[in-house]
């Protein structure tokens, strides 16, 4: 084989790898997280925008989690009861995803609807779930944005009889995230 | 040259599989601030003590102490119902948090008629890999108002005025307990007793345990005879300790306790106890504080 095309098919070679494997990942730091409590006598509302979460498009695998005290709320006092008395985030700091996106068709650019299966870790109870997501390809970017119910009781959070006009006993919560590919 | 192709083609891919999303969330996951500690204690006082919390940011405490009279001894027993018959100190006040670290309050003391300005500054917070203590610095002044009980007691205003200083370091050994120690200095313009120190150094020290999420055990000690004030006066003074169970439900705190000292803040417990914990003279007593609110809702 002439040097010139060793050198070439070495290369080839090299994007070739980085083509079918390394092509594939995306990620984001700046998950943006929205929850909402309804209850009789008060609204709450939390947010954090720093949920880290990573998809591998080959696979469909992808994986999310936020730590706890990220959250911030209207009441610098609902905050600490939030992380002390319920989430318990000293002992548990994270909640987390892991699953694999159902049909995902990876040829379209534009927004689709997906099902995402697989475990939520809150509270240091794991539970399987399935989540409708919107999912957009685009310009090497995944959108993906989604709202899904989480019940405290199935997390082993609880509420005190005294608080139940205060707190409610599913949560929403809204997630938003851009990836970049990696 | 081509099997060097190949090896190269494996460690390429290897390298690159390797990469996938577990081991690309833990790189992500990497976080280099350390967290802080937060709720060392569920409320900016123990039972007798100021602890290292402050007032949230435009969050308002209204605070409500009792000290009732002694439970047993000379003036309890039944003949007062074991001191509830008895007020020897009620509290009123407001603390008021301008920032997360910052709390300025006002109150008023019946022992005396006194009125009291205090103010709050958390210097350091404990953090999960890093400080380990937290450390809050209290400040209260405290005016005497009531009519003097002989001539000349007070000669001048300033010698109705008191002014206490602590430095209150705090560690959150686990979510269940807390201590603190917290020295301290008491500047008095007067004494009854010409024996007696104006000027006193104490040390506070104080811990809580939590029995559930929302009920714990809290007591706190100061030791102020033979420190900073001659334990060898006419009159006996006792040094303030203080028990009780606190209980935690959303925007209020209890206390129920018990104590040797009859009074509520600390330019006037610290160098009035007269009452020990052996003869009788121990009573109840209780706070409750109540969280308002007060600041724009954030969007």
């Amino acid at each position: 084989m002439h040097p010139t095309y060793r050198f070439l098919s070495f290369l080839i070679i090299i994007l070739m790898v980085n083509v079918g494997f390394g092509q594939e990942l995306y990620q984001t730091t700046s998950a943006e997280l929205e929850f909402y409590s309804e209850a009789p006598i008060e609204d709450i509302k939390a947010a954090s925008n720093k949920g880290i979460s990573v998809i591998n498009l080959e696979t469909g695998a992808i994986a999310f989690q936020v730590k706890i005290n990220t959250f911030q709320f209207e009441k610098a006092l609902m905050q600490e009861h939030f992380n002390e008395n319920y989430m318990e985030s000293e002992k548990f700091p994270k909640a987390s995803f892991k699953g694999k996106m159902q049909n995902v068709d990876i040829s379209s650019n534009r927004e689709q609807v997906i099902i995402i299966k697989g475990t939520l870790t809150l509270h240091g109870v794991t539970k399987e779930v399935e989540i409708p997501a919107n999912f957009q390809l685009n310009n090497n970017q995944i959108k993906l944005n989604t709202t899904f119910v989480v019940a405290c009781k199935d997390h082993n959070i609880k509420i005190p009889k005294l608080l139940w006009q205060n707190i409610a006993e599913t949560i929403q919560v809204q997630l938003n995230a851009n990836y970049q590919k990696t | 040259m081509n099997k060097l192709l190949l090896i190269a083609f494996f460690l390429f891919s290897t390298v690159c599989i390797s990469q996938d999303v577990d081991s690309l969330m833990n790189e992500l996951a990497q976080d280099s601030r350390p967290d802080r500690v937060i709720a060392t204690f569920k409320s900016t006082k123990l039972v007798l003590l100021q602890t290292n919390e402050t007032q949230k940011k435009n969050d308002l405490a209204f605070w409500v102490g009792h000290r009732f009279g002694d439970i047993g001894g000379e003036f309890g027993g039944s003949n007062t119902l074991y001191g509830l018959d008895v007020a020897t100190d009620l509290y009123l006040g407001f603390d008021y948090g301008i920032t997360d670290e910052l709390t300025i309050g006002i109150g008023r003391s019946k022992f005396n008629e006194s009125y009291n300005l205090l103010a709050k500054y958390k210097l350091l917070q404990q953090e999960e890999a890093g400080i380990p203590v937290s450390v809050t610095l209290f400040g209260q002044s405290n005016w005497i108002t009531r009519e003097e009980f002989q001539n000349n007691e007070f000669p001048n205003q300033s010698d109705r005025i008191s002014h206490f200083a602590q430095i209150i370091i705090a560690r959150k050994f686990s979510s269940s307990f807390s201590f603190m120690i917290n020295p301290g200095f008491l500047a008095r313009s007067q004494v009854m007793d010409p024996e007696d120190s104006e000027n006193m150094f104490v040390l506070g020290m104080g811990g809580r345990l939590k029995l559930t999420k929302r009920f714990s055990l809290i007591a706190d000690y100061t030791w102020v005879n033979g420190l900073g004030k001659p334990s060898n006066l006419d009159t006996k003074y006792y040094n303030p300790l203080g028990i009780g169970i606190e209980i935690e439900t959303g925007g209020h705190v209890f206390s129920l306790n018990f104590q040797n000292a009859p009074y509520i803040i600390e330019n006037n417990f610290i160098p009035n106890t007269q009452k020990s914990w052996e003869d009788g003279g121990v009573r109840f007593g209780f706070a409750i504080s109540r969280n308002f609110y007060i600041g724009k809702k954030r969007p």
